[in-house]
């Protein structure tokens, strides 16, 4: 039975870096230190470089609609490699950084994955679903 | 190779094993996923090491050069007497990141280069060969600063993959390959328990037929 309770341990831990809450880019725009508390207890900063990116990249009405961090879901069942990214707005800006088209939701692969973790280190994080 | 589990063939021990194996599966595939995600973020890691390193050399050799240039100039004892009179303060403020679990250190730094004035040795004592030497050296050193950064973070990547490969390999290679033998041999011991009976039947009906 420890080998079960070793990966429920895992599985548990998958999503600990995740936020307990998620801000809005305006949010964060106006924070001096744009960051955000983990399910770990630690804390999640975002560079302000990348903030500005993402105003660049979005109309200001959308500012208060982009929640930060995005997530890259990654879900076995969309097989391996793939990834999605939910959300009108979230998936509007990795199409933009990706020259792609989105509408409402993104699916995308792991060159993708790491184009997008490359321009966007600390605002794009993974999740795992199951 | 695996080596098959101890288990008792009824149908409770059945419905027990086949929610371990699904439940080690899922883990399987999500660690396998988390996996996938940590080669991205080493490779990336090592891109950045290797543009860093080639930056920081480049800049270490001109830095090199200068001060090569200054002992020219200044000469050997009075370029070490200003060096003697730096003052030598960096304020690095040492955080850490969090990515899927791993603790990566997150270097922030204020500006390394100074002017003259603020570098601590006498102005009218020394060449500008020594500044351009100092501004060089500054430079080379934030260029080493964010180098030991990325490093730290690809070493930190490298031994989660470790310990997730591990894992994985573990799963894939042990644990479920045991588990569906041990799920194997419970569903045909009950088949044949189950044959068993049936044929035990056939023979009591035979034999009550016998007797009439």
């Amino acid at each position: 039975m420890n080998a079960d309770r070793l990966i429920k341990f895992e599985l548990a831990r998958l999503n600990a870096h995740l936020p307990e809450r998620r801000i809005s880019l305006k949010e964060a725009l106006s924070l001096t230190k744009p960051q955000v508390p983990t399910r770990d207890g630690s804390v999640h900063s975002f560079k302000r470089k990348e903030l500005e990116l993402l105003a660049k990249l979005l109309p200001e009405a959308d500012w208060e609609k982009l929640q930060l961090p995005i997530f890259i879901a990654l879900e076995p069942k969309l097989g391996r490699g793939a990834a999605r990214v939910s959300g009108e707005v979230e998936a509007k800006v990795a199409a933009k950084l990706l020259g792609k088209e989105a509408t409402g939701e993104l699916l995308i692969y792991r060159p993708e994955v790491a184009l997008l973790r490359r321009k966007l280190p600390t605002t794009i994080q993974y999740l795992f679903l199951w | 190779m695996a080596t098959a589990l101890a288990v008792s063939p009824n149908r409770t021990e059945l419905m027990k094993l086949r929610k371990r194996l699904g439940l080690a599966q899922r883990g399987h595939d999500l660690l396998k996923e988390k996996m996938d995600a940590l080669v991205i973020e080493f490779f990336e890691a090592f891109r950045k090491i290797q543009a860093s390193r080639t930056k920081a050399l480049e800049q270490l050799s001109t830095a090199h050069r200068a001060l090569s240039n200054c002992f020219a100039v200044m000469g050997t004892l009075e370029t070490v007497q200003a060096t003697r009179e730096t003052k030598r303060e960096l304020q690095i403020e040492i955080s850490s990141r969090y990515l899927m679990g791993i603790s990566i250190p997150a270097v922030e730094f204020g500006e390394v280069q100074r002017n003259a004035l603020t570098r601590g040795y006498s102005l009218h004592m020394t060449s500008s060969v020594l500044d351009e030497a100092a501004r060089e050296f500054e430079r080379a050193l934030g260029l080493l600063v964010e180098l030991a950064e990325t490093e730290a973070a690809a070493f930190a990547i490298a031994r989660e993959l470790e310990k997730t490969k591990r894992r994985v390999n573990a799963l894939e290679y042990i644990l479920i390959p045991r588990l569906k033998g041990a799920l194997k041999f419970i569903m045909m011991r009950l088949d044949e328990m189950e044959r068993e009976n049936f044929t035990r039947l056939k023979r009591i009906k035979a034999i009550i037929e016998e007797h009439r």
